[in-house]
């Protein structure tokens, strides 16, 4: 027992002393946090157009389709003018995106909508007559006397009880690649050790070495933990991310998810001679991951021919685990979890074997 | 009480045959010391007995244990500093300290083995921030936490300044009356001949031989080198030469100016001859010495190598 806490203990302090782990582990993911939190955070905002309307003779019918104009929220009336030559100036100076040209008689139908011709084509060009080709088509409705048949009910749906905010999309993922990357990375101070003969020289005592390895995953199962709590902290109260963590859930995902990114480093580690040859491996099957697993923008927006490589890399299931374990506090009940949790396990398990096949065939420990 | 046992060892690396016959026994309390030119198979012998690499052929015995059967037994028994000590780089030795000890059922204080090796005041320092003498301190230091019974020390004083080697040698001398038994390598004679029991030389994988180290340099021909020099001109060397030619005891004389070099099977008789001479002709002497056998003639002798340090 006194062995076990010596160990823990050690590495404990080494964790503790090596700057690389704080930067790669706490703050490289908190300042990816940050810059993408900042870029798109606020990109969800409701579409507005400012417009100008102008309206050089007031009149019952231009009256009306002004008060419609008015209430619909994308629309932002900036400018209220009297003659078209100001709103051609406007939209020149790219001061409004569009100009209405209201009726100026009872009798005449036509509104007259203005853009910028560089905007011809643009979605907000799009937007704007689309809603104004609405409001008239009410009016002639109404000036026939008709009503709709048909009409466009609108409803969203998501997988959960709550809703997925960007916020919350990149914390989750935030942290699983965070998680993910300790054990990637970590197994460096396999290689490590080995090289400077530190295994060897252990072997010259009477150590219990899968003490020795436990004690190290334990420790690095804390700073994940850390790293978890670190990350949501911030996600939360920096920018108002929303969670409603499933504790039992999240702690068996966690677990399997840290374990099994451990095994995919054991197995790195179990190949490479040097450690550059380690991080060289490792950073590949990082950046593929970082990537491919949607982490920073959903699977579902990538090409449709790399959705294969996303439904193969474990990143993808922890990621998506998170998310149902954190954000919509779906539990061990769920049948998609244990979907993640055993496509994780079989990549640490398979990761292992081969890993420690590896290194009893090289039988490292005697190379001198 | 013999504490280790060495039968016919056998290792060969692919074509190179590294160890081709090595037995020797060892008893409790000696400081048993292993010389040789690099490449002889020093550290792969001691590899072996340390249960890093196994023999091709060949038992070690500690006793009644064996690396087979009784490994764990056999680890709890021996503390090794081995030539390149890894350590945690980020770790103190005092922390270095605690963790082997937890190792082990019994241990050594920490602060004896502190002070025993010089590093009471650097226990809180990083590893990465000791010398290389206090690193290769440290390393022997972990090797005696575990309060072994016998101690391996690969070039120990290897890269340690002239200082550091005499406190070392001091360190072994007091494991040695604690009646632990010690097995060293060196590079350095003087070392071997100070410090060890018996000496075993081995060169190209065999050992050459084993015995005290007084007993080998007496094994050694009787002839010593006698040197001196005189004041006068060189006329006073030339004809002492002359005179020491015809003495039969000795066998050799190189003479650069006034300087003499004799080898001789009796000094004193040569001396006598030669002062009798002096003082008649009233030739001043200025320097005389007459040079010690030493453990490198020894090894020159026994290996036909000269020692390179």
């Amino acid at each position: 027992m006194n062995q076990f806490k010596q160990m823990f203990l050690m590495h404990l302090k080494m964790t503790f002393r090596e700057k690389q782990a704080w930067f790669w582990g706490l703050f490289f993911p908190v300042i990816l946090m940050l810059i993408f939190m900042s870029i798109f955070a606020d990109s969800d905002d409701e579409f507005e157009a400012s417009v100008a309307v102008v309206e050089e003779n007031p009149n019952e019918v231009s009256t009306a389709i002004y008060d419609q104009i008015e209430v619909i929220p994308v629309l932002n009336v900036d400018h209220q003018l009297e003659s078209q030559s100001e709103a051609e100036q406007l939209i020149i100076d790219q001061e409004v995106t569009a100009a209405i040209v209201l009726p100026q008689t009872d009798e005449d139908s036509d509104v007259l909508l203005m853009v910028n011709a560089e905007d011809e084509q643009s979605t907000t060009t799009q937007v704007v007559s689309g809603v104004l080709s609405n409001i008239v088509q009410q009016m002639n409705l109404q000036v026939v006397g008709a009503s709709e048949t048909y009409a466009v009910d609108f409803q969203t749906v998501t997988t959960g009880e709550h809703e997925l905010s960007y916020q919350d999309f990149l914390l989750t993922g935030l942290i699983a690649l965070a998680v993910a990357q300790g054990g990637l990375f970590g197994m460096i101070d396999l290689v490590d050790m080995r090289r400077k003969g530190l295994i060897k020289r252990l072997r010259m005592t009477p150590v219990n070495m899968s003490l020795f390895g436990l004690s190290d995953m334990m420790m690095r199962l804390l700073f994940s933990v850390i790293q978890i709590f670190v990350l949501a902290l911030i996600g939360v109260f920096l920018f108002n991310a929303t969670l409603h963590i499933n504790v039992l859930g999240l702690v068996v995902l966690f677990l399997v998810g840290a374990l099994s990114f451990n095994a995919i480093g054991y197995f790195i580690s179990s190949f490479s001679k040097t450690t550059e040859a380690y991080m060289g491996v490792a950073n590949i099957f990082s950046f593929l991951m970082m990537f491919l697993s949607g982490i920073f923008f959903p699977v579902e927006m990538m090409p449709e021919w790399l959705h294969p490589v996303a439904h193969v890399l474990p990143l993808t299931y922890f990621a998506e685990g998170l998310r149902d374990t954190m954000v919509y506090s779906i539990g061990i009940e769920s049948s998609a979890i244990w979907f993640h949790i055993g496509v994780m396990a079989l990549w640490g398990v398979v990761a292992y074997i081969i890993g420690s096949w590896l290194y009893r065939r090289k039988s490292i420990v005697a190379t001198r | 009480m013999r504490v280790l046992e060495v039968n016919h060892l056998k290792k060969s690396f692919g074509a190179v045959q590294a160890v081709k016959d090595v037995s020797f026994q060892v008893e409790q309390g000696e400081v048993f010391t292993i010389i040789g030119p690099n490449g002889a198979g020093k550290t792969t012998t001691l590899e072996m007995i340390e249960g890093l690499v196994p023999p091709d052929q060949g038992d070690i015995k500690f006793g009644e244990l064996n690396w087979k059967k009784n490994g764990d037994a056999i680890k709890k028994k021996i503390g090794v500093q081995p030539q390149l000590s890894a350590m945690f780089d980020l770790l103190t030795p005092s922390e270095h300290l605690q963790l082997f000890a937890s190792f082990y059922d019994k241990n050594r204080p920490e602060e004896e083995i502190l002070k025993t090796v010089n590093l009471t005041e650097h226990k809180d320092k990083q590893v990465r921030n000791l010398s290389g003498g206090q690193r290769q301190r440290l390393a022997i230091g972990l090797a005696m936490i575990g309060d072994p019974e016998i101690i391996f020390l690969d070039e120990p004083t290897t890269g340690l300044d002239p200082q550091a080697r005499r406190n070392l040698w001091d360190i072994i001398l007091r494991l040695k009356r604690l009646d632990k038994t010690i097995i060293l390598t060196t590079h350095y004679m003087d070392e071997a001949e100070q410090l060890s029991d018996r000496v075993c030389i081995i060169d190209q994988g065999e050992i050459v031989t084993i015995d005290q180290p007084d007993a080998l340099i007496k094994r050694l021909t009787v002839e010593r080198e006698v040197r001196l020099s005189f004041l006068e001109h060189e006329e006073a060397a030339i004809n002492s030469e002359k005179v020491l030619t015809e003495l039969s005891v000795v066998s050799r004389i190189d003479r650069d100016s006034t300087q003499l070099k004799i080898w001789t099977e009796d000094p004193e008789y040569t001396l006598l001859e030669l002062f009798n001479y002096t003082k008649q002709q009233n030739y001043q002497v200025d320097q005389i010495s007459i040079r010690e056998m030493s453990l490198e003639d020894v090894f020159i002798e026994f290996t036909g190598k000269e020692w390179r340090d």
